[in-house]
């Protein structure tokens, strides 16, 4: 054809290929060398068996509260942004106005704020009805319950910025599409479930997957007030070191442990959101614009 | 078959339409003309009540349609509309786009359906096109898709908006020439348009509207060779260069 | 006189949602005062009294994040410039030598060998400014700010204002990361073809910087400069866990003297204020020095 060869790779550009098998062994060394410098630099090693054995088991305890809050957070925050992204575009003020003042109110405020007044007077919301079916029929501890508020404190916080992903995505429909299936005879129902939400599903989706990385990372702030995950379990190990007669420098090993598995975490999440993304890629359906 | 009475319409202070007041029938080609800004697109919404005329009367085979008691889903199945800015569902393909409103609105089986699809798609010249998505077509191939999903309504009569002007040229033609062969066959169209040759060739009536008023009406040679009022023979002057 | 109704009736309708809107706003805004202050009431008192005290704290703030702000835009922009150096893989190397070659250009084999190893070079200084681009995105801002003030007291424990300095080297490591990206964008949305363009026309590389892409990528830059700014300044709010003594620790001290309501109020305005009025700066200099058709992300059509 005329074109260079690798040119041609390029467009062509499978999952497994050569050169993604390249920069995966590039992301594993370069990971490998970057601890290795840590380690050098501040003299400790990650794989201190005298640690693990200690904190092997916060650690793991850890993952899968990291893991638990993410499970309970995200389906709330996702309905959340819908819902508010949905009301935002609607003309009727008394949707919009609300929806407005609770995006802007979430994202004009630190979450470390927003989670600290939840945590300390998010139960006092909840009426006392409630609160005691809670306790006694669920058996919901009373002591789990600020740790509830804080989880929901984040998914507003997180369905805040969903929701101008959200917007975005259904403003990005051309306004014809819509007039034509009215004009097909479609009722309003109708051309919502076939027209509209298929595409700003498919608009959402990359934006979106890149909040679900930021909702994974943004757990750790439960950590500040104590909270069964990785961050939270850590701080608690690690105030405990010099008591039990621990190395300081342990401390630098946990933070390193930590943060690669936020990051494999985080990495993984967006891999195979990409995937997702090629497999309902249609032609023609840009990518929306924030 | 389709009739309107002292359509009037105004948004907020503008006053769009100024009586409109016209009748098609049965297998006519009206073809309205004029400026743009004159009412025209609105005019045309006000038929399958896309936009609901302030006053006036809006009848389809004798029943006045522009009532609260009549649902709009019903007039659209009865009357078709065509598109300047095609609007076809992107996120679908050709076919899909041709059956989701008579699967979904009349109620049809998917094979029957797929069926009917096939057939019209092949009717407007792009039956190897099934499979493909929007973005993959031209604008002349879109916009016969568009005109193939109205018909896959079964609807009584048609309207198209300035169909061809969102089209590079070497593409109006095949547009053109769908709706010629749709009206040899006796459809009901009322259709907005610049392009005069469709015009002259295939209406039986042509109507100049110009700042909400309809000021002439009659048949192409009339129009566009004598034109009676001063307005429209400006207007004819300057299209037909 | 069916306009005349059907204008009135909208306006009405209209009229009736703004307030329950309004009613609906406010309403929780109630609900909240009322669970946080309770019997206690509203103590006007304490904000009137204690106001200055919560704008000097987040002065505090404000000043770790510009520092590291200004501080990480040195590194950002380095690491955004590395990002768009072009390293073309070693084929395409070989591949120009060939066609000089068939050419009669050739420049031998010390030539070849120079231009790999330079190319390798630029390779892996743009794999090390990934690898720290892809590190600070990977990994939570807060696990940052306690490996960070670990580090530092551990190795230096008596150092004078350590929160405020861990403050700092925490923020700017990751503002240099997120701005590192944002630089990129900006850089490679103008790079492609104007450059060569320029060159054409007699600009020198330098030349082509200056009068060419610096010009248009300053202005793709700023927007998501000033909305990282507001996200450090945010994030600056997570320090308060090192103990630094800025509006969150104030305001979680206030809150346990008494004051729940009261301190939830005066840092909530004080952050909405501020990042209110700059989002609404930038969008008043993106429709003030517009170039129409030119965005980070272009929409499509």
């Amino acid at each position: 054809m005329g074109l260079p060869a690798y040119v041609k790779r390029q467009r062509q550009a499978p999952i497994l290929s050569p050169a993604n098998g390249v920069r995966v062994v590039e992301m594993v060394v370069g990971g490998l060398l970057v601890i290795s410098l840590f380690e050098l630099a501040l003299h400790y090693d990650i794989r201190d068996p005298n640690l693990w054995v200690r904190y092997g088991i916060s650690f793991v305890r850890g993952f899968w509260g990291t893991l638990g809050y993410i499970a309970l957070v995200l389906p709330v925050s996702v309905a959340l942004g819908f819902g508010a992204g949905w009301a935002r575009v609607s003309r009727h003020r008394l949707l919009s106005w609300p929806s407005a003042a609770y995006i802007d109110f979430f994202r004009g405020i630190p979450l470390i704020v927003a989670i600290l007044f939840a945590f300390l007077y998010g139960v006092d919301f909840i009426p006392e009805r409630i609160r005691f079916f809670l306790e006694d029929a669920l058996g919901i501890s009373a002591s789990s319950l600020p740790y509830a508020m804080a989880a929901l404190a984040l998914a507003a916080h997180s369905g805040a910025y969903q929701a101008e992903i959200f917007r975005a995505g259904f403003q990005s429909i051309p306004r014809g599409q819509v007039e034509a299936a009215e004009a097909l005879g479609l009722r309003h129902f109708q051309s919502m479930t076939s027209v509209i939400l298929p595409q700003t599903f498919r608009l959402s989706l990359p934006p979106l997957g890149n909040e679900l990385a930021v909702l994974i990372k943004d757990t750790s702030v439960l950590g500040a007030f104590g909270a069964s995950e990785l961050v939270g379990l850590a701080s608690e190990f690690t105030q405990q070191i010099p008591i039990s007669g621990g190395q300081l420098v342990w401390q630098f090993a946990i933070w390193t442990a930590i943060a690669l598995t936020y990051f494999v975490m985080t990495f993984l999440v967006t891999r195979v959101l990409h995937l997702l993304e090629r497999r309902f890629r249609t032609p023609g359906l840009e990518v929306v614009s924030l | 078959m389709i009739r309107t009475e002292g359509i009037h319409k105004f948004f907020g202070a503008l006053h769009v339409l100024r009586g409109i007041t016209l009748e098609v029938a049965r297998g006519d080609v009206l073809v309205i003309i004029g400026p743009s800004g004159s009412g025209k697109s609105t005019f045309l919404r006000c038929i399958n009540l896309l936009v609901r005329p302030d006053e006036g009367r809006v009848f389809i085979d004798g029943v006045q349609v522009n009532r609260p008691e009549i649902s709009p889903e019903w007039v659209r199945e009865q009357v078709g509309m065509v598109f300047q800015s095609f609007n076809l569902f992107t996120h679908l393909t050709a076919l899909q786009n041709v059956t989701l409103a008579p699967i979904r609105v009349k109620k049809l089986s998917k094979d029957k359906a797929e069926a009917k699809a096939r057939e019209l798609l092949a009717r407007v010249g792009l039956a190897e096109k099934a499979e493909a998505y929007p973005a993959q077509l031209s604008g002349g191939q879109q916009q016969r898709v568009a005109i193939a999903r109205a018909l896959a309504m079964d609807p009584k009569a048609m309207l198209f908006d300035e169909p061809t002007s969102a089209l590079d040229p070497e593409y109006i033609r095949e547009v053109l020439d769908v709706m010629t062969n749709l009206a040899r066959d006796g459809m009901t169209m009322i259709v907005v348009t610049h392009e005069m040759g469709f015009a002259s060739s295939v209406a039986s009536r042509i109507v100049f509207m110009d700042a909400g008023l309809i000021l002439e009406e009659g048949p192409p040679a009339e129009i566009f060779e004598h034109p009676r009022n001063e307005r429209t023979r400006a207007f004819v002057s300057k299209i037909l260069r | 006189m069916t306009r005349k109704l059907g204008y009135a009736r909208e306006r009405l309708v209209r009229s009736v949602e703004t307030i329950l809107a309004v009613l609906i706003i406010i309403g929780v805004v109630a609900f909240i005062y009322d669970v946080m202050a309770g019997s206690r009431g509203l103590d006007i008192g304490y904000i009137s009294a204690n106001w200055l005290r919560y704008v000097r704290a987040v002065e505090i703030n404000l000043s770790v994040t510009t520092i590291s702000f200004v501080l990480g835009m040195g590194i950002g922009f380095l690491v955004g410039w590395i990002r768009t150096v072009r390293a073309p893989p070693i084929q395409k190397i070989l591949q120009d030598f060939r066609q000089a070659e068939k050419q009669g250009r050739a420049r031998g084999k010390p030539a070849l060998v120079a231009t790999l190893i330079a190319s390798g070079l630029r390779h892996y200084v743009k794999r090390v400014a990934d690898a720290y681009v892809e590190a600070i995105r990977g990994t939570p801002l807060f696990v940052q700010i306690i490996f960070a003030y670990t580090v530092i007291t551990v190795s230096y424990p008596r150092l004078p204002g350590v929160e405020f300095f861990a403050g700092v080297v925490a923020l700017t490591i990751n503002t240099g990361g997120y701005q590192g990206e944002i630089y990129r964008a900006g850089l490679q949305t103008v790079h492609t073809g104007q450059v060569e363009a320029a060159r054409a026309i007699g600009l020198s590389r330098w030349g082509a910087m200056r009068f060419v892409v610096l010009p248009q990528a300053l202005r793709l830059v700023i927007p998501p400069l000033t909305n990282e700014y507001i996200g450090l300044l945010k994030a600056s709010a997570l320090l308060y866990y090192i103990s630094l003594l800025e509006i969150t620790f104030l305001s979680k001290q206030e809150n346990y003297l008494g004051h729940p309501f009261e301190s939830f109020a005066l840092i909530t305005g004080i952050f909405l204020l501020i990042t209110v009025t700059l989002s609404r700066l930038i969008q008043y200099f993106e429709v003030k020095y517009r170039i129409p058709g030119l965005g980070i992300q272009a929409a499509p059509g």
